[in-house]
């Protein structure tokens, strides 16, 4: 490092994931002098992204002793507690290809047959490496020649007809590696949950963009089935009869009622609250699984209350009730650490931490970071940070995750989609999350599947069944409706959210814990705000950041509010040749999705405290604006 | 009118602590200048609109607000942008030196491989110079990059230095074109959906 880190703080934070950066920003936020500061090189520990090479190195990483990142013999002067405990490590971690390394002869001819085949486009392997060349001449031009979109042309003819031959290579994969995306802990978001009201009402959204998850599919009967989520999902699926179509219709319009009046003892579960309801089989099995995310012993409060979860957030941003962040969910974790970098937290990475430095009062006085000693009136660390005396029982439940690339969709279709499948298995739900290229974290034509569940084995045996069930391996598998699985990667985090993080910490520690089960981030967000406030319990927490980026100086000053190009105003690149980025804006703009900026409406304004209330009743507005088309229809 | 903007742009500035890059974007945006700047605080990002051979740009500038300093910019920084500006101070080798390392995280990080690149020297007002222009201008061509010569404090090369980037992205085919339609959260809902009926609820 070329500077030493400065050393009086108000906070420290060890470690990067979810509810340390939330902390972070509320800290900086409101005036504190925050260090944050993690022993990994990357952002956001359990809940980090990875692209498809650095997760690989993961897996070599893990098996390295968490003695590098936490040195323990560094003095003998001073009485320190070393940090640092085993549910910082993947109790389990693997990858593996299922494809070949490169293209083998007879590959290279069916390419060959098809390249010939396809009119007007004759290139073999040789042309194709000839373009390449060339094509890379002209970027290291200056000056770029108007040939080149001739040339870019034909790359992108080549390319397409590489891609339909549908055979990838691991080759063809790596050369891509950064287009991955690979998230350790895969979130979703209810459009209406308290995370995004708070990214929205904190100002934190405008560091992310999102993407809704366009359709929830589940697992019946030995089949993939679209869960029906609106009025129009219902009439339009032919798989639910008219008279159970009735029943789902009556019993979601009438949940609220039936929350207070039914008699059943507490103890019922959900699934046999269902059944006394008389429902059919389908209906049970959409309600339980689907959309309550239940499973058969979820206790049926519980089961109404994520019912009504799941309903309060359809209608606001697309099809289904969920957002996923656009480059995948580590993007979380760096908007707030941003946010806290903005009003002055000071980020370090890649720190080697030796312990901390107790008091005779039993109270934290101050950290060893490399060579240096850093005080702070408070630390805040993540759970795999933590001294192990600190736990009174280190061991944690796991979660089982699973990571493969595929060839194609679980359920094909014309138009691309971000798919969430919830799979019953047994006394687990097993969550399934399926993205494609727009969003961000994977290539065109292959896709990227997420398996979650609760981990009872390893997560291979954990996931063996879903797995067989939904995708085929190499040639053993001949249904080929089923798609092809070009990797796999199988790994376990520890579940940390029902540790006891307090009562053997000294009063001004406070540990964070891992990601958990939950498909948002509820849990960890109330975690943070909960320390927060446990650390400055008169604080406001996350109040609205102020706009640095509206105040647009510009040459017309009457004129200077917040604008997004629209496609409209494009004509001027007609003559440019289609890049990636340009099919996929086309692409993303012909889906019905909703461009909404709480910014542009504040714009004009100069205090934070008008701003704040025009937002507010923005939003109001807005609101009660939805209502009413709701119930209109 | 607002119609006219032809895209938004994406710019970063990037370079070792204390070269003044917060001075060169503060100097573009209000033509102010703080001898007295030390580290940055709470500069998030700066828009202005620009105009250039007649077409008018919104620039998004983006500070790193100070996570340059341990190197610890996050990814998603990175994400997006259409150009980047890497900053050294004349009077200081050793920032010039890093430039090399600022650009293989560009390289890393950057989502689009045809960001436009600009070297700017700055700190030419002062009198000890370091690095010679001829230097820089070699190692700027070297890396096929832009090269321009700015003082934050005089107001010399700035405004020259953003227009010219500018005039580069734009000339650079599927480098600006607007990015499609994705969520941005905030309170202007529902209003611009046209086919609102498929999503409306069960309830």
């Amino acid at each position: 490092m070329d500077y030493d880190l400065p050393t009086g703080f108000d906070l420290i934070i060890v470690g990067t994931g979810v509810v340390e950066s939330i902390i972070s920003a509320a800290a900086s936020r409101i005036g504190k002098r925050v260090l944050q500061v993690d022993t990994n090189n990357y952002y956001g520990g359990h809940w980090a992204s990875f692209n498809l090479e650095d997760i690989q190195n993961l897996k070599q990483e893990n098996n390295i002793d968490l003695g590098k990142q936490f040195p323990k013999n560094l003095s003998n002067e001073e009485d320190f507690i070393p940090l640092g405990n085993k549910l910082k490590c993947f109790p389990y971690f693997e990858t593996e290809w299922h494809i070949a390394e490169e293209d083998s002869i007879d590959v290279l001819k069916i390419k060959q047959e098809n390249l010939n085949g396809k009119e007007n486009v004759v290139l073999d392997e040789g042309d194709k490496s000839k373009l390449d060349n060339d094509k890379k001449e002209h970027d290291d031009c200056a000056d770029k020649e108007e040939d080149e979109s001739v040339v870019q042309g034909e790359i992108e003819e080549a390319k397409e007809v590489e891609q339909n031959l549908n055979v990838s290579t691991q080759e063809l994969l790596k050369k891509d590696y950064r287009k991955f995306v690979i998230d350790l802990c895969p979130k979703l978001h209810f459009a209406r949950g308290n995370f995004v009201e708070l990214l929205i009402s904190s100002n934190i959204a405008r560091y992310a963009e999102f993407r809704s998850v366009s359709r929830v599919l589940t697992w019946i009967n030995g089949n993939i089935e679209v869960v029906p989520c609106s009025r129009s999902d219902v009439f339009a699926n032919n798989k639910v009869s008219v008279v159970e179509k009735r029943m789902l219709m009556k019993l979601l319009t009438s949940i609220e009622e039936e929350e207070k009046s039914a008699t059943v003892p507490q103890n019922t579960t959900f699934k046999d609250f269902l059944k006394n309801k008389k429902l059919s089989s389908n209906i049970i099995h959409f309600v339980l699984y689907a959309l309550s995310m239940s499973n058969d012993e979820t206790i049926w409060l519980e089961g109404m209350k994520r019912t009504k979860r799941f309903l309060g957030s359809l209608g606001r941003f697309g099809k289904t009730p969920f957002l996923f962040s656009m480059y995948g969910s580590g993007e979380i974790t760096q908007a707030f650490c941003r946010l806290s970098a903005v009003f002055g937290g000071v980020f370090a990475l890649n720190q080697q931490l030796h312990g901390i430095v107790l008091n005779k009062e039993n109270r934290f006085e101050s950290l060893k970071c490399g060579k240096q000693n850093i005080t702070a009136s408070h630390i805040v660390m993540s759970v795999g940070a933590a001294p192990v005396s600190f736990f009174k029982n280190p061991t944690s439940s796991l979660i089982s995750r699973a990571v493969l690339i595929t060839d194609k969709s679980l359920m094909d279709s014309e138009q691309e989609h971000m798919t969430l499948l919830l799979y019953p298995a047994g006394n687990k739900l097993i969550t399934i999350l399926e993205l494609g290229h727009l969003t961000g974290t994977c290539p065109k034509n292959v896709f990227l599947i997420h398996i979650t569940t609760e981990g009872s084995s390893n997560p291979k045996e954990d996931l063996e069944g879903c797995v067989k069930n939904l995708f085929a391996f190499g040639e053993q598998d001949s249904n080929p409706r089923k798609p092809k699985v070009l990797w796999s990667s199988y790994f376990s985090i520890p579940n940390t959210n029902e540790l006891d993080l307090k009562s053997s910490v000294p009063s001004n520690v406070f540990l964070c814990p891992g990601p958990d089960l939950d498909l948002d981030y509820d849990f960890s967000l109330e975690k943070a705000r909960e320390i927060f406030l446990s650390i400055y319990p008169d604080a406001e927490f996350l109040p609205r950041a102020p706009d640095a980026d509206e105040i647009v100086i510009g040459e017309d000053p009457e004129t200077a509010t917040e604008v997004r190009a629209s496609n409209s105003n494009l004509d001027i690149s007609k003559d440019t040749e289609k890049s990636v980025e340009e099919e996929r804006a086309i692409e993303q703009s012909s889906e019905t999705e909703l461009a909404i900026e709480a910014r542009a409406s504040c714009s004009e304004l100069d205090t934070p405290s008008e701003t704040d209330n025009t937002t507010k009743d923005a939003l109001k507005e807005v609101e009660e604006c939805a209502e009413a088309k709701e119930n209109m229809q | 009118m607002d119609e006219d903007i032809l895209t938004t742009l994406k710019i970063l500035i990037i370079g070792e602590s204390g070269v003044g890059k917060s001075s060169i974007l503060l100097r573009f945006i209000d033509d102010s200048f703080d001898p007295d700047q030390t580290l940055t605080i709470g500069v998030d990002f700066k828009t202005k609109r620009l105009c250039v051979e007649g077409n008018n740009v919104k620039l998004a500038i983006w500070d790193t607000a100070g996570q340059e300093r341990f190197r610890t910019l996050t990814p998603s920084y990175y994400r997006d942008a259409q150009g980047a500006i890497l900053v050294f101070d004349v009077s200081n080798h050793s920032t010039f030196s890093k430039l090399e390392t600022w650009l293989n995280e560009l390289d890393t990080y950057s989502t689009k491989s045809n960001i436009v690149k600009m070297i700017v020297a700055n700190k030419i007002d002062k009198e000890k110079r370091e690095v010679s222009r001829e230097e820089a201008m070699n190692f700027a061509r070297r890396h096929q990059t832009l090269y321009i010569e700015a003082s934050a404090k005089t107001r010399d090369g700035v405004q020259a230095a953003f227009e010219e980037l500018v005039h580069k992205i734009i000339q650079t085919p599927g480098l600006w074109e607007s990015y499609g339609s994705n969520v941005q959260l905030g309170n202007k809902d529902h209003e611009k959906e046209p086919s609102s009926c498929s999503f409306c609820g069960l309830v």
